[in-house]
């Protein structure tokens, strides 16, 4: 074959998500509202969060619960990167973004570029907190992959917790909170621009009360522009550059490389592990480098994802808890442990299926109890067990199943 | 001391002797708490030997088989492969030096397709890296592409083509037997370690499978050690046998030596006044 056919079917995956991103983000997102808009670019980030998870806790079989910790850790440090960043050369917390960034839509766009110095900070931040995450996942994997089944879950329990209740605690840089937070409405000092102001509060010894003196960000070096972390506030002073185009593009992406991973001869080392580590371990793969290795990946795509939420809605202790981690695991479980168009699936389910139960009230809950309860014994291989939506041996199956239903009707069963 | 002697030139046939040696087992020992599992274990497999390791049941055989292959540390002794001390080595690193084996248990990737659990195998050998994979370069196309071939051929030789898509764990049993050392080939062993491969075969599928341990034998240019409880196939087949009992080897050598040995038929049978208490 010609090197640029193989060249571009290398790249296909890819620009199919970059071209699926442009065509969601200028053909369809104009139409919605501010609400759905939201509600998109949620299931894009679940969608991440649910395929990252797959592949540890699927492709090898590891029990992790801490993957919001992940998002947690991605998130914070992506949104420090551009909050600081943007103050420290802009001097403020504008979007300075292009057609392509979230605060776009309203704009008139004839004044946008096609990429601005904004998108450039944006996905060097986004990077920064996939990055950074990848870290904390090596850390955490190394002593914890030796561990097995419950005793892993709780590990990574716990190191969800932690990530929570740090930044919960932090107090003290919610402290050096902006002017225009602490005193809205407020002028501020002569000299000193509304939204760039540190604020340091210094005892004053002569009298015993703190005395409030502020500081211009310009003036201030990097390690004085702490990020207004909010503690259980929440760190909403991140500048929204997530649009429906960067949270397909890179949902795309994360899809793209999973399942490259999955098809390649690392795929099968990753879901040997998962189908008996001790022969996995015989056939010459090093089981304990390669669950780390799927979990490092996995905390990658999980702080890319942190990363756009925190662009996006505000980050806060709650999104980043127990109860959100195991909104991914019900993703990963219920769409079949080990596929990935099974977690796509299941994830834009778990996004939406809650808000469409919206009319029902308080019997939504239970409502979305009961389906989870149901599929988990009608289906407990999830939807589409280790299969993927694209796999010829799926449609046998399904096809094989029907002829079976119609032959024999009183053969019973949902297997 | 064989470096030496190899540079010199003039000691080619002691090289020669020892590069032969393929796996050896010197002295190698293992309890597990007041249990003496394993005493004294000797075993030198040449290259290109098919050899055997029975004895009757409990008697440590895969106690063995996992000492030789990482999953057990021998309290004291020395396992070499190809002449390298392979102590302390993980199972995995092992694999890679050029050991495989079968589990007497069978251990397949149940959820795997037939053809995907020999890929696996292959996988010890890839050279590729993970980037490269994800950005399906040229490279790693062409080593899945020779990785598939490779795993179809093995397949074609056992007889296992047909199922190729299969999950592994819905082969009838002989087939999941085959499959194992077909996976096991896939490694590219220099040693291959067979844990009862005709363990609930029937008559016909055990005939078949002694000619194609043979023929493995003879086409891939492994050493092989087999346990077997299969007496007709045990001395058919291997020229050599050791004989443990009690984790202790009673009697070694040819499948003719072996049978005629008192302390081979007292293990297996027992001796009269033992057998009257009972």
């Amino acid at each position: 074959m010609p090197t640029h056919v193989l060249v571009a079917r290398a790249a296909l995956p890819f620009l199919v998500s970059l071209l699926l991103a442009l065509l969601l983000h200028f053909g369809v997102a104009r139409f919605l509202d501010d609400y759905d808009r939201g509600l998109v670019m949620s299931v894009g980030i679940n969608i991440m969060l649910a395929v990252s998870l797959t592949m540890v806790n699927g492709f090898t079989g590891q029990f992790s619960i801490g993957h919001a910790g992940f998002l947690g850790v991605g998130g914070y440090v992506a949104g420090a990167v551009t909050y600081a960043t943007s103050l420290k050369l802009y001097g403020d917390l504008e979007t300075r973004g292009s057609m392509l960034s979230g605060t776009s839509l309203n704009v008139d766009p004839a004044t946008l570029s096609w990429f601005g110095q904004g998108d450039l900070l944006f996905v060097a931040s986004l990077l920064a907190g996939g990055c950074a995450a990848a870290l904390i996942g090596y850390v955490v994997g190394l002593p914890s992959l030796r561990l097995r089944g419950d005793y892993l879950a709780i590990v990574t329990l716990g190191f969800g917790e932690i990530v929570r209740v740090l930044i919960q605690r932090t107090d003290k840089t919610a402290a050096l909170q902006a002017w225009d937070r602490v005193h809205p409405g407020v002028p501020a000092p002569e000299g000193v621009s509304r939204v760039f102001a540190i604020e340091n509060s210094v005892l004053d010894p002569a009298t015993g009360l703190s005395q409030t003196t502020y500081t211009a960000v310009s003036d201030a070096n990097w390690f004085e522009i702490a990020p207004r972390v909010g503690g259980s506030l929440g760190f909403s002073a991140v500048p929204d550059y997530t649009s429906i185009f960067w949270v397909v593009l890179f949902a795309g992406v994360t899809i793209a490389v999973a399942s490259r991973i999955k098809r390649s001869t690392f795929g099968r080392a990753f879901l040997s592990i998962r189908e008996d580590e001790i022969a996995s371990e015989a056939m010459g793969v090093d089981t304990v480098r390669y669950k780390v290795r799927a979990f490092v990946i996995a905390a990658f795509f999980a702080g890319l994802a942190g990363g756009l939420f925190a662009h996006f809605k505000s980050m806060n202790p709650n999104e980043i808890g127990f109860a959100r981690s195991f909104d991914i695991v019900i993703m990963v479980v219920l769409g079949g442990l080990g596929s990935i168009s099974g977690a796509s699936i299941a994830a834009i389910i778990v996004t939406l299926l809650p808000e469409w139960l919206r009319g029902l009230d308080q019997y939504r809950m239970i409502i979305w109890a009961l389906a989870l309860i149901l599929m988990m014994i009608f289906r407990p291989q999830g939807l589409l067990g280790v299969r993927e939506i694209w796999d010829k041996a799926l449609w046998q199956g399904l096809v094989r199943f029907i002829k079976r239903e119609k032959s024999s009707p009183k053969a019973g069963g949902g297997a | 001391m064989s470096t030496a002697s190899r540079q010199q030139g003039g000691f080619v046939e002691q090289g020669f002797r020892e590069m032969s040696v393929a796996l050896a087992a010197r002295g190698v020992s293992k309890s597990f708490g007041g249990l003496k599992a394993v005493q004294d274990f000797t075993l030198e497999l040449p290259t290109g030997s098919l050899r055997g390791l029975i004895g009757p049941n409990g008697a440590g055989k895969t106690t063995v088989f996992n000492l030789l292959t990482g999953v057990y540390q021998p309290d004291v002794g020395v396992v070499e492969l190809g002449g390298q001390s392979i102590l302390g080595l993980r199972p995995s690193k092992i694999a890679s030096l050029g050991m495989a084996r079968t589990f007497q248990n069978i251990r397949l990737f149940g959820e795997l397709s037939v053809l995907d659990n020999v890929k696996l195998a292959c996988h010890v050998r890839a050279e590729q890296s993970m980037l490269g994979a994800i950005l399906r370069t040229a490279f790693s196309r062409n080593e899945e592409a020779a990785i598939e071939a490779k795993a179809r051929r093995l397949l074609q030789l056992f007889d296992l083509d047909d199922r190729r898509d299969e999950a592994g764990r819905n082969l009838p049993y002989g087939d999941q037997r085959r499959l194992e050392i077909a996976r096991a080939l896939a490694t590219n062993p220099k040693v291959l370690l067979l844990d009862e491969p005709a363990a609930g075969m029937n008559p016909q599928e055990k005939l078949a499978l002694r000619a194609l341990i043979r023929r493995v034998r003879d086409e891939f240019g492994v050493t092989i050690l087999l346990i077997e409880h299969d007496m007709g196939l045990v001395m058919d087949i291997c020229e050599h046998i050791t004989v443990l009992d009690h984790g202790a080897v009673i009697s070694r050598g040819t499948p003719q030596q072996v049978q005629e040995d008192p302390k081979v038929i007292e293990a297996y049978l027992g001796v009269a006044e033992e057998s009257e208490k009972q």
